[in-house]
């Protein structure tokens, strides 16, 4: 009887995992794609999850008030996600400024807007966390005999597995994305054979940003929007891109799924253990394959 | 003559294709050995064997008697041998002065001096000057290595590897890039200014027969991974069957010309 | 290379910047002096980064990893040791700085550029975790009191707090930093700075020439972790408290904004950098709630338009100056 009711815990907090690695991989998928471009790592990354949380609950609660039915929160996360995808090329602009400087600079300039979009966020919603309430449960539970979990859980694995599957077809079927690969491979020849790389940066960038938006969107059901977010998350985002290989698609969902599947065992064993098994997986890892487990290699 | 730097029947694959196949060479104290052939025929393979980059599958490569196979370029220096590449490597913000200093430091074993003054250092910098001279470089002591011409890049490049004071040089290339006006000067140079450290023996990959005619000592043709002559000049010269096999086409102006000598 | 009027210029400069230094607790408002004092922390712990980052071309994003060990150690030796002393403070601190780097350096000098800014994060956030989550060893997300220390055996009980600080404790940390400060100037223009440089700018021709790259770029990751943790100590006996936070990513971002500030090319970019940062966050905490916006403001703006930061700008300055 103990071992049922222990893993029908473990169980919930395996789906756990597995969620939070769902919208994990969004933004691992979308700094994976910046960089494997663009050769930028963003660190405003987080800020752009941030921003699509909390924009998020703001669209949820102005179509709630004006009548929208209760189901609708979903699409509404995904589509409010998508919009804020329109400040990805004014950003993309002021990167552009430094595309040609040493990536210290370009680091350091993705920094500075991590700066900016603080204050950014607490000017439009305030210091205070914010929510939307119990709003995952609307969707009710999906059960499987003893395991039951909330459905708003599985849709966003689901959805997140979709983009996770169309982005591959796209990358490797489609005119655009091999075209965008070979930009990636090589800059100079892309140009040469004609690409228009200009608009491909802005473009994959807008992309990276929806990514990162969406995926913050899709979280606040199930956790509080906060201005400790945008930096928090940086960190576990570098952790899957790390583990996974710079670069790398499949990188970042094999990654993403480590991280998550990793937090979930560790609140579950040894809660102290929590953030600091993560990167204690990074570094080892870093240690036995430079590259990650989908990465090329290094130096 | 005991061999300074030598290769036994070293071979080299990457799993099916294999860049060198059975070399033996040798080279002995005073010579200036050429390695020539077309495109593909395993020079720069052997190249990277002859200095410890790369580890032959078999064979054996030594340097004073003393096994080197991949022991790589920092312990390669520190044991006497020295090479220069056909592109160009510089330190671009450091100046002219400084990078020969570099390689003065690192030969002195003064590398982990951490609290000595460079600048007033007079021994360092005397000999800095010594062998910018050497390479018409001194009047550009403090120019940045970026600002200065193709040319003189390539002569610091190789001034740089000179102040190691290497016992065998490896020039690859050298005069690749330079103008064929002043490729003659630039060897000449070079050969010169190798007599002059000390140096005991070069290696040199040249395309330019010219010059391989002209400095050489002993000429090694390599095709297909493999030896094709291991000859001095006159004897290489004077074959023109010899001679297309490395350039391509028949030339007989070498031979005119080695009949006159 | 210095031209010699550009020499006696700079030496003028330092001494009178010294000087001005140290007559400054004398006619300067408390709260100014009280500046001073991370300034001089930073100013040392950025010394060592940049060495790292300036000299030797690595990009930390992780120092702030020394920084926290410094202020911990201080904070220990203080409160649970009974070490007193700032002089055994200081040098406690830097050795166990030093030896917590090894390991982190002997992976870290494996990897460079990204990786190598990776790496160095995530060992900041390793001991940011740690120190945050293991709350009966590091005192959790409170951290650990640093209690007053004494300076030359003396422990000046008749002097309050600010009194102290502004009084023997500033001058102990303008002594510390000048020696620190003379020590890392004749690192960077010995031969072992003379072999940085080439690793920065080639590292592959630098192997050629006989410079053991990975041995170097760990000594000089030593180094600097040993400035960092003295920094770090200074930090934690003026706040009085050593916590988590200190070693948190974007503290070690701050660092790197503050050495870009003052000019990563030059040696006392960094200097300018901490003093230039400290002050202009504390007049823009001042001036408005949004200050973080204007910080990262400032730092586009550098890294867009004036990248080799105020000794950048200064020494064009002087350039145009000397030219007439």
């Amino acid at each position: 009887m103990r071992a049922a009711v222990a893993l029908v815990a473990f169980f919930d907090v395996l789906i756990g995992g597995v969620f939070h690695a769902s919208v994990l991989f969004l933004v691992a998928a979308g700094l994976q794609l910046v960089f494997g471009v663009q050769r930028i790592v963003n660190l405003a990354c987080g800020s752009f999850y941030a921003l699509g949380a909390y924009f998020g609950i703001t669209a949820v609660n102005w179509t709630a008030a004006h009548g929208a039915p209760g189901w609708s929160f979903l699409p509404v996360l995904i589509a409010s996600g998508i919009v804020l995808g329109a400040i990805g090329p004014f950003i993309e602009r002021l990167l552009r400024t430094v595309y040609r400087r040493d990536e210290a600079f370009q680091l350091l300039l993705t920094f500075a807007l991590v700066l900016m979009f603080q204050d950014v966020l607490r000017f439009f919603w305030g210091a205070n966390p914010q929510q939307l309430g119990n709003l995952s449960m609307s969707y009710g539970k999906v059960t499987l005999g003893e395991f039951s979990f909330p459905t708003y859980n599985v849709l966003v694995m689901a959805a997140s597995l979709a983009i996770a599957v169309s982005l591959g077809l796209f990358l490797k079927r489609t005119r655009y994305g091999r075209i965008l690969r070979a930009t990636a491979e090589n800059r100079e020849m892309a140009e040469a054979l004609g690409a228009d790389v200009k608009k491909i940066y802005a473009g994959v960038f807008t992309l990276g940003t929806i990514l990162g938006t969406v995926g913050g969107a899709l979280v606040v059901p199930t956790a509080a929007a906060s201005l400790d977010m945008p930096v928090e998350l940086v960190v576990e985002a570098f952790a899957v891109v790390v583990i996974g290989g710079l670069g790398s698609m499949r990188g970042a969902l094999a990654g993403a799924l480590v991280v998550g599947l990793t937090r979930a065992l560790a609140i579950t064993f040894y809660a102290e253990l929590e953030v600091l098994a993560i990167y204690v997986i990074v570094i080892a890892v870093l240690v036995a394959r430079p590259a990650g487990l989908f990465g090329k290699p290094v130096e | 003559m005991s061999a300074l730097i030598e290769t036994v029947g070293v071979t080299k694959a990457y799993g099916d294709f294999v860049a060198l196949d059975g070399v033996t060479l040798s080279v002995a104290d005073g010579e200036t050995v050429a390695i020539v052939g077309p495109n593909g025929a395993g020079k720069t393979t052997l190249v990277n064997v002859l200095t410890g980059l790369l580890k032959p599958n078999e064979g054996v490569v030594r340097f004073k008697g003393e096994d080197i196979a991949g022991i790589g370029p920092v312990k390669l220096a520190q044991r006497g041998m020295a090479r220069a590449f056909q592109l160009v490597h510089i330190f671009p913000a450091l100046t002219v002065a400084e990078t020969i200093a570099v390689a003065v430091v690192s030969q002195a074993g003064r590398s982990l001096s951490l609290f000595g003054s460079l600048r007033r250092d007079a021994a360092l910098w005397t000999k800095v000057r010594d062998v910018a001279a050497i390479f018409g470089l001194d009047t550009k002591l403090d120019a940045e290595a970026r600002l200065l011409s193709q040319g003189e890049k390539k002569l610091l490049d190789i001034a740089s590897a000179f102040a190691l004071v290497p016992e065998v040089i490896l020039l690859d290339e050298p005069t690749s890039g330079v103008s064929s006006g002043d490729k003659h000067g630039i060897m000449k140079t070079l050969v010169d200014a190798a007599r002059r450290a000390g140096v005991k023996a070069i290696i040199l990959v040249e395309h330019d027969m010219d010059l391989v005619a002209e400095y050489s000592t002993r000429i090694v043709a390599l095709q297909g991974g493999k030896v094709l002559a291991d000859r001095v000049p006159g004897e290489f010269f004077s074959d023109p069957e010899l001679i297309a096999s490395v350039i391509g086409k028949r030339v007989d102006k070498f031979a005119a010309r080695e009949g006159a000598r | 290379m210095s031209a010699p009027r550009s020499r006696v210029a700079l030496v003028s400069f330092v001494v009178a910047t010294i000087a001005v230094l140290a007559v400054f607790p004398k006619f300067a408002e408390p709260y100014y002096v009280t500046l001073v004092l991370p300034a001089f922390a930073y100013a040392i712990a950025l010394l060592g980064f940049n060495l790292l980052f300036g000299t030797a071309g690595l990009l930390s994003f992780g120092h702030a990893l020394f920084v926290a060990i410094g202020a911990y150690a201080a904070a220990v030796l203080t409160s649970k040791l009974g070490v007193r002393s700032f002089e055994a403070i200081v040098a406690i601190a830097g050795i166990v700085s030093v030896i917590a780097a090894i390991p982190v350096a002997m992976l870290a000098v494996r990897y460079v550029r990204i990786f190598f800014g990776i790496l160095t994060l995530a060992f900041g956030m390793l001991f940011h975790s740690f120190l945050f989550k293991f709350y009966n060893l590091t005192g959790g997300d409170t951290g650990i009191r640093v209690l007053r220390p004494t300076l030359l055996g003396q422990d000046w009980k008749e002097l309050d707090k600010t009194a102290f600080l502004i009084g023997p404790f500033y001058y102990a940390c303008l002594v510390l930093a000048l020696v620190l400060g003379l020590a890392m100037w004749r690192i960077v223009h010995s031969p072992f700075g003379l072999h940085l440089a080439a690793i920065r700018e080639n590292s592959r021709k630098a192997e050629y020439l006989g410079v053991r790259v990975r041995t170097f770029r760990l000594i000089a990751f030593l180094i600097s972790a040993f400035y960092g943790a003295i920094g770090g100590a200074i930090l934690a006996v003026n706040t009085g408290q050593a916590d988590p936070e200190l070693a948190y990513w974007t503290h070690s971002g701050e660092l790197v904004f503050m050495t870009v500030l003052g000019g990563f090319a030059n040696f006392f970019g960094p200097l300018v950098g901490a003093f230039a940062f400290i002050f202009l966050k504390s007049e823009l905490m001042g001036a408005t709630q949004y200050w973080r916006f204007f910080l990262g403001a400032t730092l586009a703006v550098i890294v867009i338009a004036f990248p080799r930061g105020l000794m950048g700008l200064a020494s064009d300055a002087w350039k145009k100056a000397t030219r007439r």
